[in-house]
């Protein structure tokens, strides 16, 4: 193959990415607002907590300069929550909700509304203030499992409880991993996997795997596919031709 | 023809195993493909031909419906094997039949219609990569048995197998390198 890299984004990737997402951080000195390729920062004001990419918040904390205010689900009851939704055996076969989507902004008359910024119908991964303490306190969001994994090691001391949280997170993550496995046994070369709210880490753990079975299907099935379509096309053709011989026939009968 | 590319390494090998032809004709010349360099081909013996060159002479026609050769299917999908992955998926050596078992399946099919073979590497696959998935999270064991299941494993199968460990891994990697810093 032409390309070293699989395609997808690898978990090292999904990691960097999620590096970008805005958390909430209490700052302890004062900063001016920065310039960075993604729009400027947000002057910083002690005690004002203000919204700042991870990376910036994690770089920050460890001068001591700010605390990382943990995301609204990243707490003792929320995740206690979800992992009962998890495991309750009503709804043991699917994965708790990823965090609603805004109401929709955007008006489908006006001719080429699309391009207006403010009607971009956002869905995850790029919804806003899902990991900052204005986030939805019941729902995991996509970058849950690494920015968890962030904070915890990194701001442990900002987060409430961390030894519980840590013990939640990871029965959430082996109980998530094992519905996610539970799918690979309705894996089919057409069919699809419903895994709504599954978070990007898991999609890049899995990919590889899930990819590799459907192709692998899809290959073996390709001769019956292929005589399948074949055989479409034709009834379609006879369908044509038959139906207008029985136009004939009928009109026979009636004579 | 493949239609997985020109220069894929697996489509060139899988297209290189040897299947079971029968001459329909005698050919001049051409006894060198058994061994007998400088004799002829005579008409109904039986070789083993590469796939590629096997599926060229057995599509092409010559005078009307004659063809030089006709294709069995290999061993590696006879009845015995076929029934064996009917029994259990799981216990049958796949590479000791062929090291693109699949791979000479999906090819075969091309060549004849046979529904319940479809049917059966089908589900075989699926149970197979099932077992792939268990074994590629938890690959520990597999090193101190001496990669013996690893053996019975054909090209496609092991391809699925490093893909799955690899995710794995990636992902435990990167957990371990964002801890450090």
């Amino acid at each position: 193959m032409a390309l070293p890299l699989p395609p997808g984004l690898t978990p090292s990737e999904v990691g960097f990415l999620c590096e970008m997402e805005l958390v909430t951080v209490i700052p302890r000195q004062r900063l001016e607002s920065l310039e960075l390729l993604g729009g400027p920062t947000q002057p910083l004001n002690p005690p004002f907590p203000v919204p700042l990419p991870l990376w910036l918040a994690l770089l920050l904390k460890r001068q001591r300069r700010a605390n990382i205010q943990p995301p609204a689900w990243l707490n003792v009851p929320s995740l206690t929550q979800i992992l009962e939704f998890e495991t309750a055996e009503t709804t043991a076969a699917v994965f708790s909700p990823p965090p609603g989507l805004p109401p929709p902004t955007s008006t489908a008359e006006e001719e080429a509304s699309y391009l207006a910024s403010e009607t971009l119908e956002l869905s995850t991964p790029f919804l806003k203030d899902t990991h900052t303490s204005r986030a939805q306190a019941d729902a995991l969001p996509y970058h849950w499992l690494e920015l968890s994994h962030l904070v915890l090691t990194h701001a442990g001391d900002d987060v409430e409880d961390a030894d519980a949280v840590r013990r939640l997170l990871r029965d959430l993550r082996e109980v998530r991993m094992s519905k996610l496995r539970k799918g690979f046994r309705v894996l089919e070369s057409g069919a699809g996997l419903q895994i709504n709210g599954v978070g990007g880490m898991e999609v890049a753990e899995v990919r590889g795997f899930v990819g590799g079975v459907v192709d692998g299907l899809r290959k073996i099935g390709r001769s019956r596919e292929e005589a399948r379509r074949e055989r479409e096309a034709e009834e379609q053709e006879n369908g044509f031709g038959s139906s207008s011989y029985r136009d004939e026939d009928d009109d026979d009968m009636q004579l | 023809m493949a239609t997985s590319g020109y220069y894929d390494l697996d489509a060139i090998l899988t297209d290189s195993q040897k299947i079971p032809c029968t001459f329909e004709l005698s050919v001049p010349g051409l006894g060198y493909l058994s061994g007998n360099v400088g004799e002829d081909v005579k008409e109904g013996s039986k070789l083993e031909l590469p796939l590629w060159l096997g599926e060229m002479l057995a599509v092409n026609r010559i005078a009307g419906d004659t063809t030089f050769l006709t294709m069995d299917l290999p061993d590696a999908l006879s009845k015995r094997v076929v029934n064996a992955l009917k029994a259990d998926p799981k216990t049958v050596r796949l590479r000791e039949q062929a090291p693109h078992f699949y791979g000479l399946g999906a090819r075969m099919l091309e060549l004849f219609d046979e529904e319940e073979l479809v049917e059966i590497l089908t589900e075989t696959f699926k149970k197979r990569s099932i077992d792939i998935a268990d074994k590629a999270s938890n690959s520990r064991n597999l090193v101190s048995e001496g990669g013996d299941w690893m053996k019975g494993l054909d090209e496609t199968e092991r391809a699925l197998f490093r893909s799955s460990h690899e995710g794995g891994t990636a992902v435990r990697k990167w957990f371990e390198s964002s801890s450090r810093t």
